[in-house]
């Protein structure tokens, strides 16, 4: 039985990727100065401390846990 | 502003690394490992196997590059709006135990993943993100 805070939890994740979909569609259309989601990746992907890439070791790293937390763990 | 170094102009797209060889291919590696349940040795390894060949082929330049900003706006700080919403709900939920009355997204989407089609289409979804951020 789904109590109200199970829905309340439910929605409020259901909010947060709607809140995702918004800013990626504002992203997306002409003349935006909001910069789509891979443009955020790509621009922490350029982040270097010295020779070492930081922003791309981080990118992935983090990407690669999200497939092992969802499909492995 | 959008940097465009030369290299990133594209080599003349490799064949290989068009959609039409990726996509097909991403789809087959998400159906194979799909396959594999959470908590088994095999799951760990092609996740590991997957994402370690993406980032390979990120890492080693053999693939075109697309564009990256070099510098973000102030307009960029809408993403912050969604991000620490979703950061906060999930860490109340896990500061109250990720239970079944507060659920963190993981143990919202366990249930979910346990279906093949399911699971499959989220490895899809994972393996493209990465193969996104392998052309950055």
């Amino acid at each position: 039985m789904n109590s109200l805070t199970r829905l309340l939890t439910i929605g409020a994740f259901v909010l947060a990727f709607a809140g995702f979909a918004t800013v990626e569609w504002v992203a997306r259309r002409d003349g935006s100065r909001v910069p789509t989601l891979a443009d955020i990746g790509g621009f922490v992907m350029r982040y270097r401390s010295g020779r070492l890439p930081v922003g791309r070791i981080a990118v992935y790293g983090f990407w690669l846990w999200l497939g092992w937390h969802l499909f492995a763990r | 502003m959008i940097d465009q170094p030369p290299q990133a102009a594209a080599p003349a797209a490799r064949t290989w690394a068009r959609p039409l060889v990726v996509l097909p291919a991403l789809g087959a590696c998400a159906l194979v490992g799909a396959l594999f349940p959470s908590f088994s040795k095999r799951s760990t390894f092609a996740v590991l196997l997957f994402g370690g060949l993406l980032i390979w082929l990120g890492s080693s330049g053999r693939l075109p590059r697309r564009p990256v900003p070099v510098r973000l706006t102030g307009a960029a700080t809408w993403w912050l709006v969604p991000t620490l919403f979703l950061a906060i709900v999930e860490l109340v939920n896990f500061l109250f135990g990720s239970t079944y009355q507060h659920p963190t997204l993981s143990v919202l989407l366990d249930p979910v993943l346990d279906r093949y089609p399911a699971r499959a289409a989220a490895y899809f979804a994972w393996l493209a993100g990465m193969w996104g951020l392998a052309r950055r």
